[in-house]
């Protein structure tokens, strides 16, 4: 079963590819061969998942060649868990894709360009997911880099040219840094075949492997986006088209996750850098949505909110324990789902308003309430409000970092709490200023600075202190004087807020009200939907979760699936 | 239980929608409800006063112990019928509260109904994390509920205050409860509180719990968020802030106290905060002029008491504090609902412009002043009954530590006093005639209805004052948990003979009335006593300085920069193997510094170019020499004897430079760009640095090496299992296909890029067949040469023709063509292969369009590209699936033999037809960048159609 199916999530979406390329005047047939090959991909992702659960892992030999000769691919719990996750998410922004272009044309996404490279990227994740070869895995890596250039730029504006080359330039590097990562692996050991690195790095001297498996962890660290190589991708994300975004902030940086954990469970067990990685998890966490908060535009602070949530789930890898990846694990399913839905929502909130900067928003609740439901929901599910499936990963990395008792593992529980607070913070800006503010009013009025001038002005009623506009929160409606220093601070943190020059409009200069696509809602809705669900599927997801993290831990099944036995040459 | 929580989520959700049918009406529906849940809750009285609890399982997530554990024992049951009796009276009164014309009610019933669910879920909770969602649920639909229809500036600020502070403290008493859970060893609270666990976790639990129960009940030093959170509709205020979620924190407090009251630092904060709060808050009462605020600083204070009583973990301080509760949910939402009748009525709640309504609404005045006797503590009423039990408690030694103990009853004892003065404040502002002020004209007679639920609660704090005995054997069930310190139990009594406490009633009846008395002085004195900071004010501007810290961090972490990231990646790279490579590797035994000096020479030439790319500033210089490494690495190649990389690396490498060189037309000359000499040394040292790490790592880990590597199996399997002498060709087309199959699909995507980027709307252009009249013009030109070697050059302006380059073009192109045929079919054992092949082929298409322009390509190439890169992809890929259909393995090769008439013994291996799919790939991607590149950028130039892109917009920083 496995092994007709396993190299199926990766040939369709190339076969589909193909096929939009040849049929590439005929928008209809390539909207419905996309559609139709990533829904089969999708089935097929969840018979794998079903077998690989019932059965263990599984392992596939290409092209019939004896271990470890040829690149194997394995489905164990954990790459089935993927790639069910991936495929529903692009199902769904596919669809959102669809309707997006069916309203737009093709401005702003051309759609002949948009369904094969579309299809790539899946290919490329799912191969990510389903290698056994380090060197495969690095081929996954490519192929889902190389799409996703594509996709970053589609259109040509000069904001996405920009946004595109720091994209490339910074994965070009990540890549260059695995390839040679790969290179002295090969070198020191002779294989690039996982189940057999599993035991051969094992034989290498501590130095060495510590030098390959930090190598690793840097490559995969950029492309996962933890702290201090975090900072290409709030200046990259926000710019692409809204599918384009969901699809990356959903899987792209997971992707890498996903690579940080087989690294650190499956070629470098016994946890040597953890302690390195529980800091980079704080650092990443906490300077992360810090970001977010800072931020007046939707997009840029979903884009931060994505880097500090990384963090989370580095810390459950760096535990290293069966608890911690479990928590990471599901963290990572909902993570997905959560960070692709709210970037879809971001893309209708543009419609609906013109703009994702909160400034110029205004009033959406009101003029549109099913945006309103179709934001609070996620909002909420991202800052880890229970019941939903945030809280629920929160909870189990929590419990987790409180079991593992030491004083770091205490100081990253209280780190995240910290975040989830802040992230907390964060959504109910965007929610009190876009959704809730009318447009007419300044949004100035909404920032602490200017309620704690507020807050003073009521403790002394009989006092002159009548102003209440911001000290310098937000740099948008002070007319005193600034100082040098003031304006060189300006200047420095201009870039990090992506600061708008002038005033926000004044009333009434929001742009009218565009109908929303039926099919643009149906697939938003459909994936908020599908956050929601996970509340309720949260017991059987996190048995699984706890299933995978315990497979992970002991190694055998990976390598026996492989092997055969667990004799390795 | 679980049926009822579904039950108020279900009505949560269709709210909205019954309102739109039958208008505020569904507030009625609505309020069945949590009236049914009520009706639940007081038929388990017989089972729960046995001694029995009610108890519901569903599993969640058993892997995390959070599981929908419900339990229903007489402290869940008095709360759960005080939640749900008040729930539904408030309901009725919305359904009177709002006028229909009012936007929102649906918005709003929703998240009322969905509240009243989340508030019985909380205290049901048996399971200490499901506690806390509920707990949070609460949180957020008190959110929704205060910023309302969010038009007013003042309740979005409010709403998002009362949120993140309430978050906040809920956060840390999540992490609490995880270590109270992991101490005592279950998350149940019927098992922790059974056999809690001990030593410093439980400790740092307590504290942590602590701080939730202190910001959910408003309690010194976070009680700020209540009175701000008055911008709320009354009906909320009176639920909400009045009866319910603030009373989480208390319920939180009394349930835990039997298992926490003894853990060090317990009863030290509860006590303190507790006492600090009530007076505070009522300090704070006296002063207030809108009538709600009034109530909501004497909620902070009665939470301050009730915290007090209910956490002192003794038996009759926690009977004392559950009666007090309860009166507490009856008085305050009644005072709550008479104001917001007050409100609708007259169109204010200031007390100084409010006078003579006591006449005017006769019945509420009546209903209002029941209501605030048993807050100012009168008998006969609940509220009298709850405090005299109190003072009781503590003089008969319901606190272990005497010193304590009195210090207590002093602070509640004043607190009482405070409570009395604004109670008098608060009758005399909203009812009494006051001398220069006109009569508060009444707009319209509140209906029946309106007054139905406040006249109700008041009725049962008067009845339940006499029939308290009633209460005795409920509050005994839960009290009885904690240990008696009393010489015995004291029964709940409206009447207990004289005694002290009644004493200490009356005082503090009577010093309420001084204070009223004297109000004016008093109010002067406490404006000359302002202070310097309010909690409200602390926490505008933590806010602020957190806004500040994250625009500093970001500043200063988010360059928007690139090459200060890619700086950072590097230093990483050198902060942390290079690290462990200079302190932890072994270094080799042995270095051997070259296998021949050829590659030194190699070596030096390609290190030179290097720097001199770097040094040159025309671009095309820089380009041609970053292009002398890449022939340097080949000759590497060859030179280890890898003829196909080695041939693979030169195609590659020319191909590169001509579409460098393309691309070049569309850029200035020279790169201008200048860095500063110190960056520029930064980046040097950063740069060799990392050269001269890669190097020795290689080094280190070649050293390391023990096992075989698997390439030395490769040769004989590749001859009889893949058909193939060349071993290099049969890898990539057979052993490592799949690797192959996506990086050819990796080139279809950087081809489709490309196109994308340049023809920007469409995949790519049509193909441009040479135009016949153009051709014809070109025939009358007399400076044209004559003879026309190649199809479309007669197009081109007859300056930029060469007639060697065409005649050799003429000459070369189909052998080019035939050769890389060759190089395809013959690959597999002989160096060469698709790609080789692919690379040729385009190299010759490349030699037609130098030589003969756009319109020369189409004529060699009239095939979009597309086409070639869909059809090699799905000839790459079909190999494999029809090999999965045919029931071999993905990608499995098979070896056809047969003898053929004339071209004898053909050994046909499929995986060919892999390998012709990766040459179909690699002429479409040189044929799509020709065009896109080459061609379309010669027409934007022919029809003066300049690329809109901007260089200088692309400019890095």
């Amino acid at each position: 079963m496995i092994e007709v199916l396993a190299p199926l999530p990766v040939l369709l979406p190339l076969l589909g590819a193909a096929g939009a390329l040849l049929a590439s005047g005929h928008p209809t047939f390539q909207r419905t061969l996309s559609l139709v090959v990533l829904t089969a991909v999708l089935a097929v992702s969840v018979v794998l998942l079903l077998v690989a659960d019932a059965e263990g892992a599984g392992a596939v030999s290409v092209g019939g060649w004896p271990v470890p000769l040829g690149i194997v691919l394995v489905v164990d719990r954990l790459s089935a868990l993927m790639l069910v996750v991936a495929s529903t998410v692009a199902l769904g922004v596919l669809v959102f894709a669809v309707g997006q272009g069916a309203a737009d044309g093709s401005e702003e996404t051309p759609l002949s360009i948009f369904h094969p490279t579309f299809l790539v990227l899946v290919a490329g994740v799912s191969n990510a997911f389903l290698a056994g070869d380090l060197f495969n895995l690095y081929v996954g890596f490519e192929i889902l880099l190389m799409a996703s250039y594509v996709l970053l730029t589609l259109g040509g504006t000069a904001a996405r040219i920009r946004g595109g080359i720091t994209y490339v330039v910074v994965s070009l590097t990540s890549s260059l840094v695995f390839l040679a990562a790969i290179a002295l692996v090969y070198a020191a050991t002779g294989t690039v075949n996982m189940a057999q690195l599993a035991v051969r790095l094992g034989e290498l001297p501590e130095g060495t492997q510590l030098l390959l498996q930090s190598m690793l962890l840097i490559a995969f660290g950029i492309k996962a986006a933890v702290f201090p190589l975090s900072a290409w991708l709030p200046d990259s994300y926000p710019t692409a088209p809204a599918p384009v975004t969901a699809v990356f902030a959903g899987l792209l940086t997971k992707v890498g996750v996903y690579a940080i954990i087989r690294t650190q469970t499956l070629l470098f067990p016994g946890g040597a850098l953890d302690e390195l990685l529980m800091w980079a998890a704080l650092a990443t966490m906490l300077v992360g949505i810090l970001g977010a908060v800072a931020q007046s535009d939707l997009r840029r602070m979903l884009s931060f909110t994505l880097v500090s949530h990384i963090g989370y789930m580095v810390f459950g890898i760096a535990l290293g324990t069966a608890a911690g990846l479990a928590g990471a694990v599901f963290y990572v399913a909902h993570h997905i789902a959560i960070q692709t839905t709210l970037f879809l929502v971001a893309g209708l909130v543009e419609r609906q308003g013109g703009s994702t900067s909160v400034h110029r928003l205004g009033g959406l609740a009101r003029r549109s309430p099913m945006l309103a439901v179709l934001f609070f929901v996620p909002a909420m599910n991202l800052a880890g409000i229970p019941p939903l499936s945030g809280f629920i990963g929160k909870l189990g990395l929590l419990q987790a970092g409180v079991a593992e008792g030491s004083v770091l593992a205490f100081t990253l529980v209280a780190g995240g709490v910290v975040t989830s607070l802040l992230t907390l913070l964060a959504v109910a800006r965007v929610w009190t200023r876009a959704f809730w503010r009318p447009a007419s009013q300044p949004p100035a009025e909404e920032t602490a600075a200017a309620a704690a001038a507020d807050a003073t002005a009521r403790r002394r009623p009989d006092d002159e202190t009548g102003d209440a506009t911001g000290e310098e929160g937000d740099g948008l409606a002070d007319g005193r004087p600034r100082t040098a220093l003031q304006d060189a601070w300006r200047r420095h943190t201009a870039v990090a807020l992506a600061a708008e020059p002038g005033l926000p409009p004044a009333a009434g200069a929001v742009r009218a009200l565009r109908p929303l696509p039926r099919t643009m809602v149906g697939a938003t809705t459909a994936l908020v939907a599908l956050t929601v669900a996970l509340t309720g599927l949260a017991g059987p997801l996190y048995g699984l979760a706890d299933r995978a993290s315990v497979d992970l831990i002991d190694r055998t099944p990976y390598i026996t699936s492989v092997f055969g036995t667990e004799e390795v040459p | 239980m679980t049926a009822l929580l579904l039950l108020h989520l279900i009505a949560g959700v269709l709210a909205p929608v019954l309102v739109r049918w039958w208008g505020r009406q569904a507030f009625l529906a609505l309020a069945l409800v949590p009236a049914a849940s009520f009706v639940w809750t007081l038929l388990q009285l017989r089972t729960v006063l046995a001694g029995d609890d009610v108890r519901e399982t569903v599993p969640w997530v058993p892997a995390l112990d959070l599981d929908v554990a419900l339990r229903l024992d007489a402290l869940a049951l008095t709360f759960a019928a005080l939640v749900t009796g008040v729930g539904a009276l408030v309901l009725v009164y919305c359904a009177r509260y709002f006028s229909p014309e009012d936007e929102g009610t649906g918005r709003f019933a929703g998240s009322l109904t969905a509240f009243a669910g989340s508030m019985l879920g909380l205290v049901l909770a048996d399971d200490v994390l499901l506690l806390y969602v509920f707990w949070e649920l609460t949180t957020v639909f008190s959110f929704l509920l205060i910023g309302g229809s969010g038009r007013r500036l003042a309740a979005r600020r409010a709403a998002s205050q009362a949120l993140v502070l309430t978050t906040a403290g809920g956060l840390a008493m999540l992490v609490g409860l995880i270590v109270i859970g992991q101490a005592s060893g279950s998350f149940l609270l019927s098992e922790i509180l059974a056999d809690p666990g001990s030593g410093p976790a439980m400790v740092w639990g307590a504290v942590l719990v602590l701080a939730g129960a202190v910001t959910k009940s408003a309690l010194v030093p976070f009680h700020f968020w209540l009175p701000a959170a008055m911008e709320a509709p009354t009906p909320v205020s009176a639920y909400l802030h009045a009866a319910a979620m603030v009373k989480a924190g208390v319920y939180l407090v009394a349930r835990l106290a039997p298992a926490m009251a003894d853990v060090p630092g317990w009863r030290p904060l509860v006590l303190g905060m507790g006492v600090a709060t009530m007076l505070v808050g009522g300090y704070r009462a006296l002063r207030q002029k809108d009538l709600k605020l009034l109530l909501a600083f004497g909620t902070v204070s009665q939470l301050g008491f009730l915290v007090t009583l209910v956490g002192a973990g003794s038996r009759e301080l926690a009977a004392a504090g559950l009666v007090m509760t309860l009166a507490h949910a009856l008085f305050k939402s009644t005072l709550f609902l008479t104001v917001g009748v007050v409100d609708h009525a007259t169109g204010t709640r200031d007390l100084s412009r409010l006078s003579g309504l006591g006449r005017r609404l006769p019945l509420l005045a009546v209903t209002g002043t029941l209501a605030a006797a048993s807050m100012a503590g009168l008998p006969p009423l609940l509220g009298f009954v709850g405090k005299e039990a109190a003072f009781t408690a503590l003089l008969d030694g319901g606190l272990a530590d005497r010193t304590a103990a009195l210090a207590v009853l002093v602070g509640l004892v004043a607190g009482s006093v405070l409570t009395a003065a604004y109670t008098a404040r608060f009758l005399w502002g909203a009812f009494a005639r006051k001398p220069g002020v006109a009569d508060t004209e009444v707009g319209h007679a509140p209906e029946p209805l309106f007054l139905a639920a406040p006249v109700l609660l008041s009725l049962t704090g008067l009845v339940l004052g006499p029939a308290s005995p009633l209460l005795d054997g409920l509050v005994a069930r839960y009290a009885d948990t904690l240990p008696l310190l009393a010489p015995e139990v004291e029964h709940l009594a409206l009447w207990h003979g004289w005694q002290p406490a009644l004493a200490l009633s009356a005082l503090t009846v009577a010093g309420g009335a001084a204070l009223f008395a004297v109000r004016g002085p008093v109010g002067r004195l406490q404006r000359r006593m302002a202070v310097g900071a309010s909690a409200d004010e602390g926490y505008w501007n933590v806010l602020q300085g957190v806004d500040r810290l994250s625009v500093a961090v970001t500043g200063t972490t988010q360059r928007g920069s690139l090459p200060a990231y890619l700086g950072t990646i590097l230093v990483a790279v050198l902060a942390l193997p290079g690290v462990l490579l200079l302190t932890r590797a072994p270094w080799p035994g042995q270095w051997r510094a070259w296998d021949t000096p050829v590659q030194a020479v190699v070596g030096i030439v390609v290190v030179t170019a290097g720097v001199l790319a770097l040094r040159i500033r025309q671009r095309l210089s820089a380009v041609l020499v970053v292009g002398v490494t890449g022939y340097g690495i080949a000759v590497v190649f060859a030179l280890q004897g890898a003829p196909d990389l080695a041939l693979t690396q030169f195609l590659v490498e020319t191909l590169t430079l001509v579409v460098f060189v393309l691309v070049l037309r569309k850029l200035p000359k020279d790169i201008t760009e200048r860095h500063r000499p110190r960056e520029r040394a930064v980046r040097g040292v950063i740069a060799v640095a990392v050269g001269a790490f890669m190097a020795a790592a290689g080094a280190v880990a070649l050293a390391a090496r023990t096992g075989t590597p698997v390439s030395e199996g490769y040769p004989g399997p590749a001859y009889d299992y893949g058909g193939g002498k060349n071993v290099v060709n049969v890898t990539l087309v057979d052993i490592r296909a799949w690797d192959t199959l996506g990086e050819v699909s990796l080139l279809v995507v950087a081809a489709t890029g490309v196109a994308s980027l340049v023809f920007l709307r469409r995949r790519t252009g049509g193909v441009e067949r040479a135009p016949r009249t153009r051709l014809a013009q070109a025939e009358r030109g007399r400076r044209a040469p004559r003879d026309r070697w190649l199809a479309a050059t007669a197009t081109l302006d007859p300056a930029r023709r060469s007639v060697v380059l065409e005649v050799v073009t003429r000459l070369l192109f189909h052998t080019i063509m035939v050769f890389s045929l060759y190089l395809l079919f013959s690959g597999h054992n002989e160096p060469g292969g698709g790609f080789a092949g692919g690379l040729v082929a385009g190299l010759a298409l490349v030699l037609r369009y130098l030589a003969g322009g756009r319109y020369e390509l189409g004529e060699a190439a009239p095939v979009a590209p597309g086409l070639l890169l869909g059809g090699g992809l799905l000839f790459a890929g079909g190999t494999g699936v029809v090999g999965l259909a045919l029931g071999a393995g993905v990608l499995q090769t098979a070896i056809l033999e047969s003898t053929l008439p004339v071209l004898g013994d053909v050994k046909l291996v499929t995986s060919l037809f892999f390998d012709i799919g990766v040459y179909l790939i690699v002429v479409g991607l040189v044929l799509d960048v020709l065009r896109s590149l080459g061609a379309e950028l010669d027409r934007q130039d022919d029809e003066e159609d300049p690329v809109e892109l901007d260089p200088g917009e692309v400019v890095l920083r």
